[in-house]
């Protein structure tokens, strides 16, 4: 095998990324094919409390995965992704609770609004980049959060209860069992998880990241950049909003909280944990971020601080989060072979 | 009608002029050079002739079209594309995947969202075509950030290539490269379709002389003289303004 194929010295994107595919394929397969099986028994032999972290982390997998759509495949960083997790879950509850629509009404007809609305603010957003847009994101993201606050007939900061989980009598199930609920939220978030892998894999996620190199050039080579980076902003919400609809199932609850900075700064940080432009990353960054966070808090009370500590470890020694130090191990190994 | 037609064409940032009443046609199939020192609006003009920068007046017409000011990926679609003076490559990905995503850009296949980007065998196909081309296949499977400085500058006129463009603009395309490379990327040059216009800037008279058939001089964004390369190294006005006695 040509040497070509398994150079390992690109920092930014990885080894992994690097193989030839069926080298790639079997990496991924070796890597995740286990961890898909316990994923998938996981409620046979895990406690209650296990399934429900479980249950956490899928969650905030998918919305870290919108986050990665745009952050690391795109090179859009936003601090507003959480305002579209929070119209998930009003949107959801607005349908269901307030308005007595089923959820298989709902739940569609919340994404195609949340697309709708993204497009429209992805249209102004994407007219800057860097900090600004960052910045702009953010502002958005705190104009709807002030907004859902002072909303009465969503009872302001009080938020909305009552939000009713899947009807899964079909499948003999019933969704407010913690079991059934975690495979109702696994097969959401795999079907998730595919699609965004098939959109970055697509000729349309190639066009993403290369305005993420070199955004100038794409323009040069014909592409409507405007155009790509709207879409994908509107995707990444359509993700965001689908984690959010989960969330407000999870807990029958939502509230403005949903939408503030902070839980966009966390999906941030989840992608960079996990590593970004990869696209099983954010999954593995959210399931640290939220394992770490939970086992440091039955240390400590002080557990922010020592988060901040061991981000601060993964940002200076895993440059490319979890998955990028795995695949330069990868890498290696095959350079060796 | 001419390929390209510049027709009194005026740039000013503020109070400073750097293009004054610019005419300029190159026919069809011509290879013409832009020679000028420093500062005398070359990269300005391809600016303004690429959509990237608005004209303050006149009119620049591809085969007879306007050129759309403000929108550069219409201009590339319109059959004008070009190279630029600093590498502007996607540097993390590989030489193939830099050419497949250039062909990509004018199929239909560059909106799909629901199948892979490497199902579409035509554009991968081009995207081979186009290294080759270029002398590229030997390391297609390269990260750019890997390739030397000359195999990046080849890199930069493939990707103009792969828009399979009527005019091609290129800017300095032998700026940094070694005596050698620099061979190599004449020849290459030469060796493209005669149907290609081609419009090069460059300071390299080597170069110019032995690409272009044409080569118009700018002086402080005027054009000085225009006329083969006899002509233009026997211009007592050029030889003052620019080539020095070398050339003369």
């Amino acid at each position: 095998m040509s040497t070509d194929f398994i150079l390992t010295r690109d920092k930014r994107v990885g080894a992994l990324k690097r193989l030839p595919v069926p080298a790639l394929g079997r990496a991924y397969a070796a890597l995740f094919g286990p961890f898909a099986v316990l994923l998938c028994a996981l409620p046979f032999f895990a406690s209650g409390y296990v399934v429900t972290l479980a249950v956490e982390v899928m969650i905030a997998g998918v919305f870290a995965s919108g986050i990665n759509l745009l952050t690391g495949y795109t090179g859009l960083v936003s601090l507003g992704q959480a305002m579209f997790l929070g119209f998930g879950g009003y949107g959801i509850a607005i349908g269901t609770a307030l308005l007595g629509w089923p959820l298989w009404v709902s739940a569609p007809v919340t994404l195609v609004l949340v697309a709708v609305i993204a497009a429209a603010i992805g249209a102004i957003c994407t007219r800057t980049r860097g900090v600004e847009f960052l910045l702009i994101t953010l502002a958005f993201s705190q104009m709807f959060y002030g907004a859902a606050i002072k909303l009465r007939w969503t009872n302001g900061s009080d938020g909305m209860t009552g939000i009713p989980r899947p009807d899964l009598s079909l499948l003999g199930l019933n969704a407010d069992n913690p079991t059934a609920f975690y495979y109702y939220v696994l097969s959401v978030a795999a079907l998730a998880l595919l699609m965004l892998w098939r959109i970055v894999t697509s000729p349309f996620g190639s066009v993403l990241v290369g305005i993420r190199e070199n955004e100038r050039r794409m323009t040069s080579m014909g592409y409507a950049v405007a155009n790509y980076k709207i879409g994908s902003f509107a995707l990444a919400a359509v993700t965001c909003a689908v984690a959010g609809i989960l969330q407000s199932q999870y807990t029958y609850f939502v509230n403005p909280d949903a939408m503030s900075w902070q839980m966009s700064g966390e999906g941030v940080l989840m992608v960079i944990i996990g590593g970004a432009n990869v696209i099983l990353g954010p999954l593995v960054g959210a399931a640290v971020f939220v394992v770490v966070k939970q086992a440091l808090s039955m240390i400590t009370e002080e557990y922010n601080l020592f988060f901040g500590i061991f981000f601060m470890l993964v940002v200076a020694f895993f440059r490319g989060g979890v998955l990028g130090a795995i695949s330069k191990l990868i890498g290696k190994r095959h350079e060796r072979a | 009608m001419s390929a390209l037609e510049i027709r009194n064409l005026r740039k000013a940032f503020g109070g400073l002029q750097i293009i004054g009443d610019l005419d300029l046609k190159v026919p069809s199939g011509q290879r013409h050079a832009l020679i000028g020192p420093n500062g005398a609006g070359k990269t300005t003009l391809f600016n303004i002739i690429t959509g990237w920068q608005p004209p303050t007046s006149g009119e620049i017409l591809i085969h007879g079209v306007p050129v759309q000011q403000g929108r550069p990926d219409l201009v590339t679609r319109g059959g004008l594309s070009r190279s630029f003076q600093k590498n502007m490559l996607l540097e993390s990905v590989t030489v193939l995947e830099n050419l497949r995503v250039a062909c990509q850009a004018l199929d239909a296949s560059r909106h799909s969202i629901f199948r892979s980007c490497w199902s579409f065998s035509d554009v991968v196909r081009r995207a081979h075509l186009a290294a080759e081309q270029m002398h590229l296949d030997t390391v297609l499977h390269r990260n750019v950030n890997e390739l030397s400085y000359g195999q990046k500058r080849q890199l930069e006129v493939a990707i103009a290539l792969c828009a399979e463009p009527k005019i091609l603009l290129m800017d300095e395309p032998a700026a940094g490269t070694s005596p050698d490379e620099r061979a190599s990327l004449i020849k290459l040059i030469n060796g493209l379709s005669t149907e290609l216009t081609i419009l090069l800037v460059e300071h390299d008279m080597d170069v110019v002389f032995a690409i272009c058939d044409v080569i118009t001089v700018l002086s402080y964004g005027k054009v000085l003289a225009t006329g083969s390369k006899e002509e233009i190294q026997s211009n007592p006005q050029v030889i003052e303004a620019y080539l020095g006695q070398h050339h003369a």
